[in-house]
């Protein structure tokens, strides 16, 4: 019996395919087969013309990846030396990860809220300018693109951090050394071997946080304001206010459309930077 | 003068001590290796050397200056890794610059030296390589033109073979002694594989609990082992309890038989070490020397030889024959301790 090959494994990942071929992917496809035609019934790509010509579809676009691309940035800018220390040089590892990915533990909505307290007209960050005399009246710091941004740090951070402790664990102390007895600096050790092998990590990370900044409805939905949309929010407008479930779709597509783009624009520069991956 | 001294040197992390008060002193041109099993510190002289570690206290001179305080990467030592620590990112061209690139060496004379390196060690075409497409020989080929590109002042070598199979093993560390007599280079190797240490070195230092027990030439060290320690790691089975008499080279066994012992230092005369090769098994009444009068108790067959473990009033004993004639468990036997072959300890 040995010989005969009849592979029936596949059978394992039946149950999950189905799942998410009925409830997922037939509904999402059907909703997006309806872009591609217009009122008469006729293929057209009429409803994306439309929505790219839109003033306001082009602010919400350039609106979302620049909060996208700004938050992307700003985590890897603070994520790289936290998960660095915690992967290299701390002694409760599991602790500080455990810190490290606690934000996660609370739904967004709640941290939504902390942050309307934090940040609002009487919060302590006003509180704390006033009091020092930096600003004589409190400022708006909600419901605009900067409290979206810091929502979106908060949120997504975690997924940047656990990607690049993922990739250091795996840098070899010795390459620091054997960098350092060559003649380099810590400094130079960390531009020419750290840095580099991390990228995998800053390539995961950037993608999770990318996406997920793109896609995030709740946090710019209570963080923002009605001035600041994203594209999640305008699919939300679009469907459920104004009841137009096709526009949302076209929205909903383009969405998806940069996502894959983006992150693959992502992992080609990184093969650049780092050939070996 | 000695190029590299350490003094006193203890060192450890935490509270674990693991080198306590070392001395140790390699001179110019030399190849010392340092030997023993794992934990015994051997690795952690090596880091500390090469400025991984700072030690707690103590001091680490080379070539007349203090170097325990200064950083590794002033100190221009190659250092070879057990692990390779090639960087998987980097051809192997880039890997071999490294050094000269954190010398900022011109980029034609850069070019150069790698290439030349590259050819010492018989990897010409390999430089567009990366690590991962390449073998463990290969690899540790790569290490040490890394390492000896930048024209180290001392080359540190920590188990730089134990990645490899047997076979391989013996052809680097060929490899090894051909470079370090090329080049004249001052080196300390770290092994716990005894023949491969003695095959390599000019010294070999045998560590054991953070102290070093013996520092010697191979044959010295093979044929003198200065403690218990040394001599059962050098292949010494046998050891007896011994005092002294009056008569030089006469000493007296456990249960007062006497033996005789030629040459050798007088130790401290109360422990005599003997290897299982130099017994021999006599016929009983015989005139040979040293003879002891014992029980077969194990008889393993080991290809040209056969091994006893035989039972004597003073001990087990175990005994390696090339004899033609087998004894079975139960013979009563005699052996015959070569007087010249018993070291004192």
């Amino acid at each position: 019996m040995l010989e005969k090959k009849t592979n029936i494994y596949w059978l394992f990942i039946l149950p999950g395919c189905l799942f998410l071929a009925f409830f997922m992917l037939i509904p999402l496809f059907s909703l997006l087969f309806k872009t591609f035609f217009d009122e008469g019934g006729g293929f057209s790509m009429a409803n994306y013309f439309a929505l790219l010509e839109s003033t306001y579809f082009k602010q919400v676009f350039w609106r979302s990846i620049r909060l996208s691309l700004t938050s992307t940035a700003v985590c890897a800018v603070l994520g790289f030396p936290t998960a660095y220390y915690i992967s290299k040089y701390s002694r409760n590892k599991g602790v500080l990860m455990a810190l490290a990915v606690f934000p996660m533990f609370t739904s967004p909505v709640i941290r939504s809220f902390s942050w309307m307290v934090i940040l609002g007209k009487k919060g302590i960050v006003n509180d704390l300018l006033v009091k020092s005399g930096l600003i004589a009246k409190p400022i708006s710091l909600l419901y605009n693109e900067f409290s979206m941004v810091v929502g979106f740090i908060q949120l997504f951070l975690p997924l940047m951090i656990l990607s690049l402790i993922g990739i250091m664990d795996n840098i070899s102390e010795d390459l620091n050394l054997a960098a350092g007895s060559l003649g380099a600096s810590r400094l130079g050790a960390f531009r020419h071997v750290v840095l580099p092998l991390s990228i995998p990590g800053l390539v995961t990370g950037s993608v999770l946080v990318f996406t997920g900044c793109l896609t995030a409805y709740t946090t710019p939905q209570l963080l923002g304001g009605t001035d600041t949309r994203v594209l999640a929010t305008m699919i939300y407008q679009q469907a459920m206010s104004l009841g137009d479930w096709t526009q949302a779709s076209v929205v909903a597509v383009v969405m998806i459309v940069v996502t894959v783009a983006v992150s693959s624009v992502i992992n080609g520069v990184s093969r650049k930077l780092n050939p070996t991956i | 003068m000695a190029l590299l001294e350490l003094q006193n040197i203890t060192a450890g992390y935490d509270k674990n001590v693991i080198l306590k008060d070392l001395d140790f002193q390699v001179e110019k041109g030399e190849l010392v290796s340092l030997l023993g099993s794992s934990g015994c510190g051997k690795t952690t002289t090596l880091r500390l050397i090469a400025g991984f570690s700072t030690p707690m206290a103590g001091k680490f001179i080379f070539d007349g200056k203090d170097y325990t305080q200064v950083p590794l990467n002033k100190r221009n030592f190659g250092f070879v890794f057990q692990s390779y620590a090639l960087f998987p990112h980097m051809t192997v061209f880039d890997n071999v610059a490294f050094g000269l690139k954190m010398r900022k060496v011109p980029q034609d004379q850069m070019k150069k030296e790698v290439m030349d390196m590259l050819a010492t060690v018989d990897l010409d075409g390999f430089e567009n390589r990366f690590p991962k497409e390449m073998s463990g020989g290969q690899r540790q080929r790569v290490a040490l033109a890394r390492a000896l590109v930048i024209k180290p002042d001392l080359l540190l070598l920590d188990e730089p073979l134990s990645n490899l199979d047997a076979k391989l093993r013996v052809k680097m560390r060929v490899e090894i002694r051909r470079l370090q007599q090329k080049f004249g280079f001052t080196a300390i190797y770290v092994t716990h594989d005894q023949e491969e240490c003695f095959a390599i070195s000019d010294k070999v230092a045998i560590m054991n609990h953070g102290v070093i027990e013996q520092m010697d030439s191979p044959s010295v060290i093979y044929n003198h082992p200065k403690t218990e320690f040394i001599a059962r790691f050098v292949g010494f089975e046998n050891f007896m309890d011994i005092r002294k008499t009056d008569t030089k080279g006469v000493y007296l066994l456990p249960d007062d038989s006497r033996i005789a012992v030629e040459g050798g230092e007088e130790g401290e005369g109360r422990k005599a070490c003997i290897r299982p090769e130099d017994i021999a098994i006599v016929p009983p009444g015989g005139s040979a020397p040293n003879p002891l009068a014992g029980e077969v108790m194990v008889s393993t067959f080991l290809g040209k030889r056969n091994q006893y473990n035989v039972r004597t009033a003073i001990g087990e004993f175990e005994v390696s024959t090339d004899q033609e004639s087998v004894y079975k468990i139960g013979d009563q036997v005699t052996l015959s301790l070569a007087p010249g072959k018993i070291i004192l300890l």
